[in-house]
């Protein structure tokens, strides 16, 4: 993989290293990372997206620690051989979640109803394809 | 205890460690109270306004400025009083260099690489070239801008392992600071090189700095790990008949708003739940970007 790929908004409220491990986690659970697949070193990271160094580190650690990552002895981190490819149905959902309460948030904010909503993120989701 | 303060942990003295400084110019407190020490490796983002008194802080960690009270010390030593040695490990690229101004470029650069066993000759003239810096003008004769991008060039190429800038962004286009954040980042990783840098421009320290400390009026008014700042520091807008007359212990800035309301600052400890108060019918929690964070705290 390369670190040009990993998109990092410093401005964004979410911190850094999280969003590192979100387009990680979205990247193995749809099969974009297969197992084995190496990751760019924390220099390459760091360096692409002049981003602190110990930023990429948390982010890699944490991902180890949930057994999405592994540590391969002078190779550096990949994803985990024993990650099944593609996760079940519940567990991407899970990923996606915080964004749709998010977008369930400001709708209720605008005092939209669910009707056209649904409507259009259906109309997005179809696009895609 | 003292030394509990200055050794951290196997990899010697902090490469900065200041004490309880004050200075004071005239009437103006500059520096009040001011304790801070930085870890080796640590890429450490001072942020403030103008005359909060961040160029006089790094001017005194380094020794340049004697403070009223407290004590600074630089790799353990007094930084009054640095060995050679100390200073060979050491860069720091002034806010408005002006050193040497009657050498030409190429000359101050192969004589400031005399004194320093480390230099990066190669380093210094890829920098040049990139950013487009003519080696045989005059120093002097170079617009503030150039002078100070000479300067970051000479530092980068000592390879020090402190390296202090204050303001270095002012000198340089987007992609250029961009290029020597980036270099700020790789030095981080490979060599565990020490930053020190203070700036405005807030995106840069959400990118790069481990950690960041704003100063405000001479004083340390937060100083957390980039990586927590927005988990641990919200905005919360209290309803008027909510508003607490006292300061809440976990309030960092208090700000009245015109209906009767209350903006707060408030923390909470990393991976707690926010303050009780941040429940309350009516309040409305934030999380903020660095940037509204330090314009929320400063004013």
């Amino acid at each position: 993989m390369d670190a040009s790929l990993l998109l990092i908004q410093p401005a964004a409220p979410e911190p850094i290293y999280r969003q590192i491990v979100g387009q990680l986690r979205r990247m193995i659970a749809s099969g974009q990372l297969a197992p084995g697949d190496l990751l760019p070193s924390v220099r390459d990271v760091a360096g692409q997206h002049a981003i602190n160094p110990m930023t990429v580190s948390r982010a890699y650690s944490l991902l180890e620690s949930e057994g999405a990552l592994e540590r391969l002895r002078g190779k550096g981190m990949a994803v985990a051989a024993t990650h099944r490819r593609i996760q079940p149905e519940d567990k991407r959902m899970q990923l996606i979640d915080l964004h749709l309460r998010e977008l369930a948030r400001q709708a209720r904010e605008l005092e939209l109803p669910s009707e056209p909503i649904l409507r259009r993120l259906g109309e997005l989701l179809e696009d895609q394809e | 205890m003292e030394n509990s303060a200055i050794v951290v942990g196997d990899a010697g003295a902090a490469p900065i460690c200041v004490r309880r400084l004050s200075k004071r110019y005239d009437a103006r407190q500059v520096l009040n109270d001011v304790s801070l020490s930085i870890e080796p490796g640590s890429v450490l983002g001072l942020i403030g306004r103008n005359g909060a008194g961040k160029s006089t802080l790094i001017r005194t960690m380094l020794g340049l400025i004697e403070p009223d009270i407290g004590t600074a010390e630089i790799f353990g030593e007094r930084a009054l009083a640095m060995s050679d040695r100390a200073k060979e490990r050491l860069a720091y690229v002034p806010q408005q260099p002006d050193a040497l101004a009657w050498m030409k470029v190429g000359t101050m650069l192969d004589y400031v690489a005399r004194f320093y066993p480390t230099w990066d000759a190669d380093f210094a003239r890829n920098m040049l070239d990139r950013w487009q810096l003519p080696r045989d003008a005059l120093l002097g004769k170079l617009s503030p801008g150039e002078r100070q991008r000479i300067d970051l060039v000479r530092a980068l190429a000592i390879r020090p392992q402190l390296l202090v800038l204050d303001e270095p962004a002012a000198a340089l286009d987007p992609a250029a600071r961009r290029e020597l954040l980036a270099e700020i980042a790789v030095r981080a990783a490979d060599a565990g090189t020490t930053v020190l840098f203070s700036t405005h421009i807030v995106s840069d320290l959400e990118r790069v700095a481990s950690r960041i400390v704003f100063l405000h009026q001479g004083r340390v008014l937060l100083d957390a790990p980039a990586d927590e700042i927005k988990e641990r520091f919200a905005r919360l807008i209290v309803p008027k008949d909510a508003v607490t007359s006292d300061k809440l212990a976990v309030e960092l800035h208090r700000r009245k708003l015109s209906d009767g309301s209350a903006a707060l600052v408030i923390e909470r400890q990393p991976g707690a739940d926010w303050p009780e108060i941040a429940y309350v019918p009516g309040a409305r929690l934030e999380i903020l970007g660095l940037e509204d964070l330090f314009v929320e705290v400063a004013q």
